[in-house]
């Protein structure tokens, strides 16, 4: 099952730049495949940005998502234990990738 | 000032408790099977409805898809929108705001929008914003798929905007001799300080040419938010990464600074194609991307678009470069055995859209493939898309650009 796609849309009272308020973002609850510790996936990915990232990449390699996550550690300092990085991985290539391990993937 | 912190919350449950939260018990829920996801079009604040390929931070293309580039200025409210960081200011008070200007100059600046808008003289430029990542998704089409969000040609516009020469600034300052390098940042945020801000840097002797504006209005109104409202810089002919949105900050240096934005992300190989021979990308020397190539894209029709026999098509599109300027787009009904010149449209100056067309009378029956093909003055000619040089991180795509449709 799916989460469903929630769209919490607060739009703004006015066209203009010069609002006096702060602008109301709308929050995209984008889904995520649940299960094999999808949780692991939410929380320490979700810091930083949106699960629309993952969506709109296509199918990966497996070296591909492993460079991606040590991209996420090494470049934007995300706060991943190694075990968590592998749990991470693995996670994305089940259900966001494929296997293979050759060519320009990384 | 005001920040998005809506999720900050999970950030610091996970840095303060992670390990009693995580990975303790399996989940007892079902295992799903992944469907095809379609990302929604929502309204952002001063936008109308988007592609919301992520709202944080957030990146948004026109919903018209190609029908947005049958037009040489790209309205402000369908603009496309990339940022880099999530943390961006909601709310930005005019009499608090300030660009700062420091570092190795006389008389370090601290300028309101007013100020821009009132002591410097206006300068005023029809100039494309293209993403380097824009049309990357092509380069799957005949070699390997690249990193990042898969963009369409969504990932760019052209907008009249007006502001102050970046160099009457750094003269009213006063740049130092020793100077030799110019840092931009600006409010957008990282979540985590240790995250790298989204900081970039250009030579002093580029920072002085002419066309480079920091922009207060775009189109003859405010910049929107998303797109760095209340004032962003215009590198014209340039790839967007280093148009600093909400431009906070211009930091004159003596050296340059090494940054993961500068070095690592929105580069290619430093070689002649900037593209990978043989191994992988990651063994070159990198280069960041900069000057824009060649290139043309055809807004109507659409692939797949069906067409009734003895119809008068228009065909239409527009075209840019760098900013030498247009001289020809070619357009070929047959898949590229012959071509034939499109009608040029207004000039916006030699950095902007050109809008071309090409009517075309369907005559028979059958699936045909459009294309578009450009060279601008200088003889630069776009590469046929099993002909372009590949990047890792499909930077840079400018191959010639096709749409197949259907006579009836």
């Amino acid at each position: 099952m799916k989460k469903l796609l929630i769209l919490s849309a607060f739009l703004a009272a006015t066209a203009f730049a010069q609002v006096d308020k702060p602008i109301e973002m709308p929050y995209v609850d984008y889904p995520m495949v649940q299960g094999d510790h999808d949780e692991v996936a939410q929380q320490y990915c979700l810091i930083c940005h949106s699960w629309g990232y993952i969506l709109n990449q296509g199918k990966k390699s497996r070296p591909y998502w492993t460079g991606t996550v040590q991209k996420m550690v090494n470049e934007f300092k995300a706060p991943i234990g190694k075990e968590d990085q592998q749990t991470i991985i693995n996670y994305l290539v089940k259900h966001y990738g494929y296997e293979a391990t050759s060519g320009q993937g990384h | 000032m005001r920040y998005l912190n809506r999720r900050h919350f999970l950030g610091a449950g996970l840095l303060l408790g992670a390990t009693s939260l995580l990975g303790k018990e399996t989940p007892s829920k079902p295992i799903a099977i992944p469907q095809e996801f379609t990302t929604p079009i929502i309204a952002f604040p001063e936008k109308k409805p988007m592609v919301t390929i992520s709202d944080r931070p957030p990146l948004l293309k026109s919903s018209k898809g190609r029908d947005i580039f049958t037009q040489a200025i790209t309205p402000n409210d369908e603009f496309f929108v990339r940022w880099h960081l999530p943390d961006i200011p909601t709310h930005i008070d005019l009499n608090e705001f300030r660009l700062e200007v420091k570092g190795s100059v006389n008389t370090p600046l601290s300028l309101s929008v007013d100020d821009l808008k009132s002591k410097f003289e206006p300068a005023e430029i029809t100039a494309v914003l293209q993403c380097g990542g824009n049309s990357r998704k092509y380069y799957a089409v005949t070699g390997q798929a690249t990193h990042g969000v898969q963009w369409d040609h969504g990932a760019m516009g052209c907008a009249v905007w007006k502001g102050v020469r970046l160099k009457d600034i750094l003269n009213r300052a006063g740049v130092k001799e020793s100077a030799s390098w110019v840092g931009l940042n600006g409010l957008e945020k990282p979540a985590m300080e240790e995250t790298p801000d989204f900081f970039r840097e250009m030579e002093i002797k580029e920072a002085l040419e002419d066309q480079i504006i920091v922009a207060y209005s775009m189109n003859g109104e405010d910049l929107p938010y998303l797109n760095g409202f209340p004032i962003r810089l215009v590198i014209p002919g340039h790839f967007s990464d280093s148009w600093v949105k909400m431009l906070s900050e211009i930091m004159v240096m003596d050296t340059y600074r090494t940054s993961f934005f500068m070095d690592v992300a929105y580069t290619v190989p430093d070689n002649d194609c900037e593209c990978v021979v043989s191994g992988s990308d990651f063994e070159y020397k990198r280069k960041p991307i900069a000057a824009m190539k060649v290139k043309s894209v055809i807004g109507y029709p659409s692939s797949n678009t069906v067409i009734k026999k003895s119809s008068k098509v228009k065909i239409a599109g527009v075209a840019f470069d760098q900013g030498k300027g247009i001289k020809e787009v070619m357009i070929s009904l047959d898949g590229g055995k012959s071509w034939s010149a499109a009608k040029l449209g207004q000039d916006y100056g030699k950095f902007a859209f050109r809008p071309w067309s090409f009517e075309w009378e369907t005559k028979t029956k059958g699936n045909f493939t459009i294309m578009a093909r450009a060279i601008n003055r200088i003889g630069n000619i776009q590469p046929l898309a099993d002909e372009i040089g590949w990047n890792a991180g499909g930077y840079q795509y400018n191959a010639v650009d096709s749409v197949n449709v259907k006579i009836v």
